[in-house]
């Protein structure tokens, strides 16, 4: 029986590439940062000075830890979506006979043909850009001299540790598409559609509450501290932690957002209207867009302003290992913002393409074709406002005690038009992705029943 | 001299099809949905279209919404030549002068009941009209229902929503796609029985494409499709007669000869 559902994985693969380029690019771009950064560990193990292996091992261990994590989210949110736009079929699997472990086994062997691929060539990409990397590390003079020693060992690791992360995220997808009962007719709303799970508020919880109380650490204890990069250690991440946090509570806060918006959303517009309502009473629907809205906001903005911080008041000679966190920093945001970037994209192609009967019925009803884009642009707006002011305030974590820290107080003496630029960006990002996904669903294309 | 054209007469019917054609495809592989059908449909009937599978009602409806343009012939609503009319003439004319009524219902999920009702009125930018938003519910035997969401909602009384919604703008005509299609037999009796009594205290037109005989004897005429052409009609039908005239027809239909 694993025989017949593995081949029934890859025809049902073949059948929908498309809905699968964003896990295999989200795993072959993650695949090939981290793989770069472990060849760096793997270097240090080769005869070179211990100085320079300590700051290529901790390179390579903060890379990887970051970007192991941020894999996992983004390709449980892309397997998530492919496997939650097939309920139907999975349902009707599930009525003609398969158990639910069957089908968990079907979108398990999806997952990982898909991601196997992916990591096998992000790691030919990471043996080449591995390289390179070394060679900026040691000509922007973070250390002496090292011969590339990277290779099988390394990359072999990072494959099989990102093939660990692809099972992880397609059991957490498989359980959640098999959960229910049985049926062919998964209708449109389910009665707990929206309904958060307890380990979600408890994870969001934690992570706020460890986010928060390392700023106040920050403050209290760092701040004193001799190394300067004592109070970027426990404020560093701390705005990363609470976007994520905050990311969790995703359908909550949008809820809350919708319902705060109200006064600014126009009275008169029916597409205004429109979008005010399935943004309030469907929220769990664009959740998975506002989750990396906020994390793309939070650790752009909080990151970057530390980095500004830290470079305007490091004592001069303090601190010889300035530029490796500074590139560190810039590296993870880096990653980060892609990752969040490609995360927003596909989940607003997701949840659009999952309405194209309810946004032709709205045209049925004499919506015209505009209308209907206004409707989600609308949508899309309402998501970036709740999801950048979240951000914003998610980054306050790092911001604020680490500029306490290094003695500029709450409000940074440097780079206040990064904000605003990086905000602009992120609006521009998610109502081009809505944009880009209503265009390719609801052209209104004639069709043969009323 | 020529004598002028005599003025257009002045029309009572709700929705008139003349020559009404459709052609799907191209050259040999063309396929007439619809040849050549004119029918009349008068203020405050209430009107079933029948056929078997193929015979070209869905089409028709599709046409005489405006969704679609025919391949030639004329679609009138009350008295107006829309045939030619662009998209945008269209979909206003779905939104003003049709209402709607869908086999699955075609709420809007996240809309309450009041809202779906006012729906078309609010995508036309209009004022909504709460009274008569609250006087429609109230008529489909649903103002205690006004606040819920569709989902809380039984099939027929989505049905009843969806209908109220049809009535909202006060339209020219009624087309209902199987509204009892979805429902079972006693929830599809009430449906009906609306219907009729739209037709009967509004005075409203309903055009309903059905396959179902029980559902035509709620009409005032049924007519008959087979292979996109006119093929009968029946008067005060009774669903025994109807059903009988149904089984002639699908006798009638060449490709339904069953070859083993």
């Amino acid at each position: 029986m694993g025989g017949y559902t593995t081949r029934l994985a890859l025809r049902s693969l073949r059948h929908r590439l498309t809905a699968f380029t964003a896990t295999f690019v989200a795993v072959l771009l993650g695949t090939a940062v981290i793989g770069s950064f472990t060849t760096l560990v793997e270097t240090a193990t080769g005869p070179i000075s211990s100085a320079d292996a300590e700051t290529l091992t901790i390179m390579g261990a903060v890379v990887g830890g970051w970007g192991a994590l941020i894999v996992l989210f983004s390709v449980a949110s892309t397997v998530g979506i492919t496997v939650t736009q097939r309920d139907a079929e999975i349902g009707l699997l599930r009525t003609i006979g398969a158990t639910a472990r069957q089908a968990r086994r079907l979108v398990r062997a999806e997952t990982l043909a898909v991601c196997l691929a992916a990591s096998v060539a992000g790691a030919l990409v990471a043996s080449v850009t591995g390289r390179a990397l070394l060679a900026a590390v040691e000509s922007g003079g973070l250390i002496d001299h090292a011969d590339y020693g990277g290779g099988t060992v390394s990359l072999g690791i990072t494959v099989g540790g990102v093939l660990l992360v692809c099972l992880a995220a397609a059991a957490i997808a498989g359980r959640r598409a098999t959960r229910g009962p049985a049926s062919v007719t998964p209708g449109e709303e389910r009665a707990d559609a929206g309904r958060m799970r307890w380990w979600r508020v408890a994870g969001a919880v934690v992570l706020i509450a460890y986010g928060v109380s390392m700023a106040i650490v920050t403050v209290t204890v760092t701040k004193n501290s001799d190394d300067p990069y004592e109070a970027m250690a426990t404020s560093g991440s701390n705005a990363i932690l609470v976007g994520v946090g905050l990311a969790l509570l995703a359908p909550v806060l949008l809820r809350w957002g919708s319902f705060a918006l109200r006064p600014v959303l126009g009275r008169r517009s029916a597409e205004a209207h429109l979008a005010r309502y399935n943004t309030f009473r469907r929220a769990h629907l664009l959740a998975g867009v506002l989750g990396p809205v906020i994390v793309l906001t939070s650790s752009a903005v909080g990151t970057l302003m530390a980095v500004g911080t830290d470079g305007r008041t490091l004592p001069a000679g303090a601190s010889d290992d300035g530029d490796t966190i500074t590139l560190l920093n810039n590296v993870v945001v880096g990653m980060l913002s892609l990752f969040a970037a490609i995360m927003v994209i596909n989940a607003f192609a997701a949840a659009i393409a999952h309405r194209r009967t309810e946004l032709r019925r709205l045209w049925l009803l004499g919506a015209t074709p505009v209308q209907v884009e206004r409707s989600i642009v609308a949508e899309a707006a309402i998501v970036a406002a709740v999801g950048v002011a979240l951000g914003l305030v998610a980054s306050l974590a790092t911001i604020v005690p680490f500029g306490i820290a290094r003695g500029e107080g709450v409000v940074p003496d440097g780079q206040l038009w990064l904000p605003p630029l990086l905000v602009a960006g992120v609006v521009v990002l998610t109502l081009g992705a809505a944009r880009g996904a209503v265009r390719r669903v609801a052209r209104p294309e004639p069709a043969r029943s009323a | 001299m020529t004598s002028p054209p005599p003025p257009a007469m002045p029309t009572t019917n709700a929705l008139e099809v003349r020559a009404l054609t459709r052609t799907y495809g191209e050259g040999a592989g063309a396929v007439a949905a619809l040849a050549g059908v004119d029918l009349a449909f008068p203020r405050g009937t209430f009107t079933a279209v029948m056929g078997p599978s193929g015979s070209g009602k869905s089409t028709f409806l599709t046409l005489a919404a405006g969704l679609e343009p025919p391949t030639s012939g004329r679609v009138l609503i009350d008295g107006e030549d829309v045939t030619e009319w662009d998209e945008e003439a269209r979909t206003r004319l779905r939104r003003e002068r049709v209402g709607f009524v869908f086999q699955a219902f075609h709420l809007m999920p996240y809309l309450t009941a009041a809202e779906n009702v006012e729906l078309p009125v609010r995508l036309a930018g209009r004022r909504r009209d709460k009274a008569r938003v609250a006087d429609l519910l109230k008529h489909v035997g649903l103002a205690d229902r006004a606040g819920n969401l569709p989902a809380a909602l039984s099939g027929g009384q989505q049905q009843r929503v969806a209908i109220a919604r049809a009535l909202v703008t006060d339209p020219a005509v009624i087309l209902a796609d199987e509204p009892t299609g979805a429902l079972d037999s006693r929830t599809a009796g009430s449906v009906l029985a609306l219907l009729r009594a739209c037709v009967d205290a509004l005075g409203q037109t309903v055009v309903m494409v059905t396959h179902d005989p029980v559902a035509a004897a709620f009409a005032d005429t049924v007519v008959f499709l087979v292979d996109g052409r006119l093929a009968g009609r029946m008067d005060r039908p009774t669903a025994a007669a109807v059903a009988g005239q149904v089984a002639r027809l699908d006798e009638l239909v060449p490709h339904a000869a069953v070859t083993v």
